[in-house]
């Protein structure tokens, strides 16, 4: 074993002599604060300068939207884009809690990569909070993970009865930004302690030393910020998967009757975990091919997440073919007319490119050695993974909603009211007869199938300002953070110091990698 | 008696264990010393006492009274309004599932946060003896405790070799 005894304090003893000296920490501190206090170059303010326009005017379209739409039904893209950014950049953040649970190492350089993403999320509840105008509440009659029923009391117990599925997802989104604002910060301490102890005065200095909140790194804070990191890890975890569950239902499979589908909730799910990987890998290929990490993020790392993003990609097609075999094979009226409206219908091409993008591209390239092995390859792929992602929201929610706008206007023809014919695409043209008990629609029988739209849905102007300006706005408000926040983890990177060995193994040098318990 | 910290700073990690041992020796007990470092060692590197939380709780209690409060607000709520669905009972747990998951994670996650703030004991105003260079990578030891037994303890700390002066601070 390519380990020498230690010297006479540890008799017997074996030992490998790791390089953590005073001299190498200090040149690690020192190497990140010099390119933390850098002056970042003339293309970055002026990437940030268009990005922060096209996020304005998608600002100035999102108060249009808001104020002159009045149809449910044209939310769809609105809705998409809402999801996709609850895909991306809600998802990121789980690329730095599940490496840093397994004591992965290649994590190192790209947890705060990462982790930056979480801060996007504010930016998601910006975007989520109109649709819970747009979204009917449940005394329409629409379906619902909720029970509902016409309470009596004061105002607050109606509400919440009749806004049960707006008041948890509302709930559970707001849970998911805290905690990993929350994830953010534990982690941010330390580096923010070295901003404050050794970057020049100025803002940064200002703000870090309030951030930092009297870190010195004491054994007990380091023990607790690793039980903090953990436990709020593994609860983001959890929170991402529920909220997913909230928003698939409630906001998207609610719409399209008899679209029933035990599945898809998780599939969605799966959907962040993949659009997450995919943002992280093209992030940090950003932020090292152009940006000044370069020695810092290397293959190791586009390796490590390429073979995930591999993994992720096979298991779309997995996820997506358990709930197709379902309605194939299944043949119900109303779930041939699941598959014309999510596959084979006016959406067939968008389905297709999606296919592509999200599946078959990754699978027929990552597969070979040579473009997982690589920096480039997992990048583009990461970039195809995220068109497919958008073209996968694109489909679902544009025609989910394209289906609650056709039900809307037969509602609204009704007086806003339930009848024996209401909604035909709703309530999966079944007869509805009500219940004499509660003078509620509870039995349903007579399936007759479902009318689908005859055409896609094509985004306006005001959609497409949307779309881009607020993706921009994701990576607007991102480059804005990494003003503040050390894009790479110093103190994990630091960490590495003392596990990370290269030794003589009879005639090779090998890398010898310690774990910490 | 007011206390003060005295911080000695060290180039190598066995010096900064020696100072423990020699602080020990000299009567100071492990909650008057601490090691400070910019890099998380792992725990008793310096033969430092392992820190005790209990943060574990937290979220069990927290767990337990979410799944409390939901499974009283589930219950009651379908008890007072007895629809009768399906033919199912009208107190059916898999209905129940959900309000029941969400409540106790709600708990879990809300009194994790209040236990991460309670027992951080955020913010903190005071950081007593400090020095920048241990963001830097040297390792400090420092001790807290009466202003008449400050002088022991620098004792201890320099007999361990450090590097510069000691640095002296209120707590």
């Amino acid at each position: 074993m390519a380990t020498r005894i230690f010297d006479e304090k540890y008799p017997g003893q074996p030992f490998v002599q790791t390089d953590n000296s005073l001299e190498s920490r200090k040149e690690m501190s020192g190497k990140f604060l010099g390119i933390y206090n850098d002056k970042v170059s003339q293309r970055f303010w002026q990437i940030a300068g268009i990005l922060g326009v096209l996020f304005g005017i998608g600002l100035l379209g999102y108060f249009w939207k808001i104020f002159m739409t009045k149809d449910p039904g044209d939310f769809g893209y609105y809705a998409a884009l809402f999801s996709f950014l609850m895909t991306t950049s809600a998802g990121a953040p789980m690329v730095a809690i599940g490496p840093r649970v397994a004591n992965a190492h290649w994590r190192r350089s790209i947890s705060r990569v990462a982790e930056i993403w979480t801060l996007i999320g504010t930016m998601n509840l910006i975007v989520f909070l109109p649709l819970l105008w747009v979204m009917p509440s449940l005394d329409n009659g629409r379906r619902s993970l909720w029970f509902y029923w016409e309470a009596k009391g004061d105002w607050w117990f109606p509400f919440l009865i009749k806004f049960s599925g707006h008041i948890w997802t509302t709930v559970s989104i707001l849970t998911l930004i805290v905690l990993g604002l929350a994830i953010l910060w534990v982690s941010v301490m330390p580096d923010l302690a070295l901003v404050r102890d050794h970057a020049p005065d100025g803002w940064r200095k200002k703000w870090a030393t309030r951030l930092a909140r009297g870190w010195k790194g004491s054994s007990w804070q380091w023990n607790w910020q690793r039980h903090r990191m953990g436990a709020l890890g593994a609860l983001y975890f959890m929170m991402l998967i529920l909220t997913h569950f909230f928003i698939s239902t409630e906001f998207l499979m609610v719409h399209v009757p008899g679209w029933i589908d035990s599945l898809y909730p998780i599939t969605h799910a799966h959907n962040a975990l993949q659009g997450g990987v995919a943002t992280v890998v093209l992030t940090m290929f950003i932020v090292s091919r152009i940006g000044p990490y370069r020695h810092y993020i290397t293959l190791d790392q586009f390796h490590g997440l390429g073979k995930l993003l591999l993994a992720l990609s096979l298991l779309w097609f997995w996820f997506w073919f358990c709930s197709f075999m379902i309605f194939w094979y299944g043949k119900k009226p109303s779930e041939q007319a699941i598959l014309k409206l999510f596959v084979h219908g006016p959406y067939l091409p968008v389905f297709i490119a999606e296919f592509l993008f999200v599946f078959f591209i990754p699978w027929w390239t990552m597969v070979w050695n040579p473009v997982r092995r690589s920096v480039w390859g997992p990048a583009i792929i990461a970039g195809s993974v995220l068109i497919g992602t958008l073209l996968d929201r694109v489909r679902m929610y544009v025609s989910s909603w394209d289906v609650l706008g056709i039900s809307g206007d037969k509602l609204a023809a009704n007086g806003g009211q339930f009848s024996s014919e209401y909604p035909r695409e709703m309530m999966l043209n079944m007869t509805i007869l009500n219940d004499p008990a509660f003078d509620r629609i509870t039995i349903i029988k007579d399936f007759e199938g479902l009318a689908v739209p005859v055409s896609a849905v094509l985004p306006t102007m005001i959609d497409g300002v949307i779309i881009l300006g607020f993706i921009s706005g994701a990576v607007f408000l991102y480059m804005m953070a990494t003003r503040l926040i050390p894009v790479i983890n110093i103190w994990e990177q630091k960490e590495l110091l003392l596990y990370n060995a290269e030794v003589q193994y009879h005639r090779a040098k090998v890398k010898v990698m310690g774990k910490p318990r | 008696m007011a206390k003060r910290s005295v911080l000695g700073l060290y180039i190598e990690e066995d010096s900064a264990a020696d100072a423990l041992d020699h602080l020990r020796d000299a009567g100071f007990q492990d909650h008057e010393y601490e090691i400070l470092t910019g890099t998380p060692y792992p725990e008793g590197t310096f033969g430092e006492a392992e820190p005790q939380h209990h943060l574990y709780r937290w979220p069990i209690f927290g767990a337990l009274t979410g799944f409390t409060i939901s499974l009283f607000y589930t219950s009651i709520t379908q008890a007072a309004y007895p629809i009768l669905t399906g033919g199912k009972p009208v107190l059916a747990i898999p209905a129940m599932m959900v309000i029941l998951y969400e409540l106790t994670m709600l708990g879990a996650v809300i009194f994790t946060i209040i236990g991460i703030i309670f027992e951080s004991r955020l913010p903190r105003f005071f950081m007593g003896a400090y020095s920048e260079k241990i963001t830097e990578g040297y390792i400090g030891v420092t001790v807290t405790t009466e202003e008449d037994r400050t002088d022991k303890a620098e004792e201890a700390l320099k007999k361990a070799g450090i590097d510069g002066e000691i640095i002296r601070g209120w707590e």
